[in-house]
């Protein structure tokens, strides 16, 4: 399944995981306060460019997994019906971050194909904060500790 | 029986000299992680709510326009800029609580060093030495701090931080503005950080909050070099994520 978002089964999805993004939601707000308005996850900045009530699922092949500061990022070409790819920016939270979330530096490479879900940047370019991902070896991860699914 | 006056005067001087020997600091040393007393984690050890932030006008009124205009810019999605985009460090006092980034403390009796996961900030408390006063020292983002053991209690009195350093909540402050830092065990393994800002140039009183953190064995710190920062700031203001093709 190639580039899909707002399509039906993104939407499925995306309903499929009401119940656990209400809990992660609420979750986050508690951490949210703790934390003096710094978010849990990502050190540097605001998580409002992202639209985290919409969620797209993406199929493809990464080009590169960046293990970096201050986020770690997965690029990813995603084939549309008609052999068109588009290239989509992925990020994820830092690599001390992730790794309190079971990732390690090594978990993917340039050529895995893999299937994830992120929340959509609002301006509609491809690009967009990483939900979960499953891996070619059928792990899931998500996004440092509490935040989506196989996290811990 | 008759009892030897020497030996019972060194009993007695054994006795004596037991209370009045100088009690060990408790060791601080470790890494620790912030504990928010959220699902699983106690909440008797959650910090105690922070006092409200007053400040005097006119800060007050463009603290509040501030706050607005950021709240506005989250909700439409397009977020104002603030030093963090650019990867600049947080400075005290933000630095004792980043999300969820453990912090590391290395205590030796003549200095207290905290190094904190996000962004590797490192700060340094002198022992049992006297504070510099304000304006000998060149302001900065962790200032110059002095510590003492009041009982089991560390406190650290800072001063000389940057007005341009984000305060907390973001609130404005001044290059007299002085933090002082309780930090105590509350259990073996869970330490409490009470923070006091004082400045009387931008606060009509003191603000206190408090910092929680759980102890994380084993735990070994992670590098944060910022070399892939792909937020930028575009011509209006608004944070935006820089994308790449391939």
């Amino acid at each position: 399944m190639a580039f899909a978002p707002r399509r039906p089964r993104a939407i499925v999805r995306a309903m499929a995981w009401r119940p656990r993004a209400r809990v992660t939601g609420w979750c986050l707000a508690l951490l949210l306060a703790g934390a003096g308005g710094a978010h849990p996850l990502l050190a540097h900045h605001s998580f409002a460019m992202f639209d985290t009530t919409s969620q797209v699922t993406l199929s493809g092949t990464v080009t590169s997994f960046e293990w970096t500061n201050p986020h770690a990022y997965i690029e990813l070409d995603v084939a549309a019906e008609r052999g068109a790819v588009t290239h989509w920016s992925v990020e994820l939270g830092s690599t001390s971050i992730l790794m309190q979330g079971g990732w390690k530096f090594n978990d993917l490479k340039r050529g895995d194909k893999v299937t994830l879900v992120l929340n959509p940047l609002r301006n509609g370019d491809p690009g967009g904060l990483l939900v979960y991902v499953t891996l070619p070896d059928g792990r899931e991860l998500g996004n440092g500790p509490g935040r989506g699914r196989g996290t811990r | 029986m008759k009892v030897p006056t020497v030996a019972v005067a060194v009993s007695l001087a054994m006795l004596l000299s037991a209370p009045v020997q100088a009690q060990a600091p408790p060791d601080l040393s470790g890494v620790w992680a912030p504990y928010r007393g959220g699902r699983g984690d106690d909440p008797s050890l959650a910090p105690p709510p922070a006092s409200p932030i007053v400040l005097k006008a006119p800060y007050a009124e463009r603290y509040e326009e501030r706050r607005a205009a950021e709240r506005e810019a989250v909700e439409r999605g397009e977020p104002l800029a603030t030093d963090a985009v650019f990867c600049m460090p947080y400075g005290m006092p933000r630095m004792m609580s980043v999300a969820l980034y453990p912090m590391e403390i290395i205590q030796r009796p003549q200095q207290i060093t905290i190094v904190t996961e996000a962004f590797s900030e490192v700060r340094r408390v002198y022992m049992h030495e006297p504070q510099l006063p304000v304006g000998e020292v060149p302001p900065g983002y962790y200032g110059h701090s002095v510590g003492r053991w009041d009982s089991e209690t560390l406190v650290i009195d800072t001063i000389a931080i940057k007005e341009s350093v984000p305060g907390y909540q973001g609130m404005p402050h001044s290059d007299r503005m002085r933090i002082t830092e309780r930090i105590r065990l509350i259990t073996p393994d869970v330490l409490h950080d009470e923070i006091t800002i004082e400045d009387p140039v931008t606060l009509e009183r003191p603000v206190t909050y408090t910092h929680a953190y759980r102890r994380m064995p084993g735990y070994k710190m992670v590098e944060f070099v910022c070399e892939n920062n792909r937020e930028y700031v575009d011509e209006n203001g608004v944070v935006r994520m820089r994308l790449r093709e391939n």
